[in-house]
């Protein structure tokens, strides 16, 4: 990292949201407690005292989706979470069961699991949203069949914030007895969510996204009826069998912890958070013309994804660095820079979606910070435009 | 979506951050002519516009599409034309303009388009001699 005389901002908050200082002391204060240091899987009173410590966080983690604590298995991270979910459910499903549905818009650990599946004869419906980045419900319940297996969708899209209407899309699955997975990887925390009510029979999500740390996440797995799964990891049958590795107890208080701070902050910050984001939204118009990936609403709160016709992805990162940090329309390390999938399933040509930054507001955004942030992307984007061929923004448009 | 770190040399930064001869030329003496090169798919559009004064480039200035490379190789594409006779060689090409950028390997498919620019204006620049 180029060394700056002052912090970059940080919008960057749906790639990871820094650990919450309350979280990090509570974490390291685990890690200190002479009392905690045991195998939550031994009998012994050391590893009865971290097994309970593990029980918190796991009530903790639970509240956070409105689920009970023994629906909750624990996992390395939304990654595996997703994983297990669509893997483990797809495979336990027998034989007459072979087709998965899902979107293209699906985060990377969802698609390439759905891909592994594909490997292993299952058929995939990979189902295309709208110009505004949702799937329509009726679209799933279309793609439905006698053998379908799975239905896995995300909550909040980790690009653009589009909302997908589980809901709905959970009630046509429940009609049918069917199993539906709900990445919320982006929405836990972010809004309130509800396994009971969306009908979700597996969700999955993670401690890093909401103020806690890395390597830690949550499979939410319904117990009424509960969904036949297959582990993906074996070994001492910690987690019901469904996860096996001993649990790592100063994470998973880590994740307790924040998913507590993130439930009663939620509704207030929630607003606050939307409010910053259009505050950023007009804040940019002094790079006008810009446009809007994706639709307003509905959306996570800390989502605002920007196409700037005529500016080329990589430069405007470079021209924003050390002072904004966010993220662009593509992978941007090499010449064959690759476009975002997501924005180019929304109807994006390549161009289009290198023209793109993802800003990601959190926790610690402040206003000052959204005024600054908005003020030195507007110049960038001007002083790149100023250098632009003649004709350049109506054609990278 | 990543935010994938890229290098960039000290002269990428300072020519990327200042964009010398970015932009037109300054009304002057001679004729204007220009040379624009366009491969989107790889990356770069190019344009250079220069004055020529008795035969040789008496001020050249760019506009560019693309990432910092092009950026900063269209700017040393200007700034090594200008002073140069239009008869000569190329003032620089895409390999010289790799080295003295230390850009990747990757990034040469990009440069090429910025040294396509440069001889369509020193082409251009021939032509309205021979007028």
């Amino acid at each position: 990292m180029p060394v700056t005389d002052f912090e970059p901002i940080y919008l960057d908050h749906a790639a990871t949201a820094p650990v919450d200082p309350r979280v990090a002391l509570l974490m390291y204060a685990c890690l200190q407690d002479s009392t905690l240091q045991g195998n939550p899987a031994s009998v012994h009173a050391p590893g009865r005292a971290a097994a309970a410590r593990v029980e918190l966080a796991r009530a903790q983690v639970a509240r956070l989706v409105g689920a009970l604590p023994e629906s909750i298995v624990f996992t390395s991270g939304a990654t595996e979470s997703v994983n297990l979910a669509i893997l483990g459910a797809a495979r336990a499903g027998g034989a007459k069961f072979r087709h998965i549905v899902t979107a293209r818009t699906e985060h990377r650990s969802a698609l390439g699991a759905c891909r592994q599946l594909e490997r292993e004869g299952f058929t995939v419906s990979w189902l295309a949203p709208g110009a505004d980045g949702r799937v329509d419900p009726a679209q799933v319940a279309d793609s439905l069949r006698p053998d379908t297996a799975l239905v896995s969708l995300m909550h909040a899209n980790n690009e653009t914030g589009v909302l997908n209407d589980i809901d709905a899309i959970g009630r046509s699955c429940r009609e049918r007895g069917l199993v539906f997975h709900v990445d919320a990887a982006q929405s836990a925390g972010k809004l309130p969510i509800d396994v009971d009510g969306c009908g979700a029979t597996l969700l999955s999500f993670c401690a890093h996204k909401l103020g806690g740390p890395k390597g830690v996440g949550a499979l939410y797995v319904r117990r009424q009826p509960r969904p036949a799964l297959q582990p993906l990891i074996f070994g001492g049958g910690q987690e019901g069998g469904l996860r096996a590795g001993s649990l790592p107890t100063h994470q998973l208080a880590g994740f307790g912890a924040a998913c507590e701070l993130a439930l009663a902050s939620l509704p207030a910050e929630a607003v606050r958070i939307r409010a910053l984001r259009e505050r950023l939204w007009a804040g940019l118009q002094g790079a006008a013309p810009l446009w809007r990936n994706g639709a307003a609403e509905p959306s996570v709160p800390g989502i605002l994804n920007v196409r700037f016709p005529g500016i080329e992805g990589e430069s405007l990162l470079l021209a924003l660095d050390g002072r904004v940090a966010a993220s662009s329309g593509s992978a941007c390390n090499s010449a064959a820079a690759e476009p975002s999938y997501v924005l180019r399933a929304l109807g994006l040509s390549d161009l289009a979606a290198q023209a793109s930054l993802r800003l990601s507001l959190g926790r610690g955004t402040t206003e000052d910070e959204i005024d600054r942030a908005a003020e030195l992307i507007a110049n960038s984007v001007r002083r790149l435009r100023a250098a632009l061929p003649l004709g350049a923004i109506e054609t990278i448009a | 979506m990543i935010a994938a770190p890229v290098s960039y040399s000290p002269l990428v930064r300072r020519l990327f951050d200042q964009l010398p001869r970015a932009g037109g030329l300054a009304p002057g003496p001679g004729q204007l002519v220009h040379g624009e090169a366009r491969a989107l798919d790889r990356g770069a559009w190019v344009r250079l516009d220069a004055r020529i004064e008795g035969g040789y480039v008496a001020d050249c200035a760019f506009r560019a599409w693309g990432c910092p490379h092009v950026l900063a190789a269209a700017a040393l594409a200007a700034a090594h034309s200008s002073g140069q006779p239009i008869a000569g060689g190329l003032p620089i090409d895409a390999y010289r303009m790799a080295a003295e950028m230390d850009a990747p390997e990757e990034k040469l498919g990009r440069l090429l388009v910025v040294e396509d620019a440069l001889r369509a204006m020193l082409a251009n620049a021939r032509a309205l001699q021979l007028r």
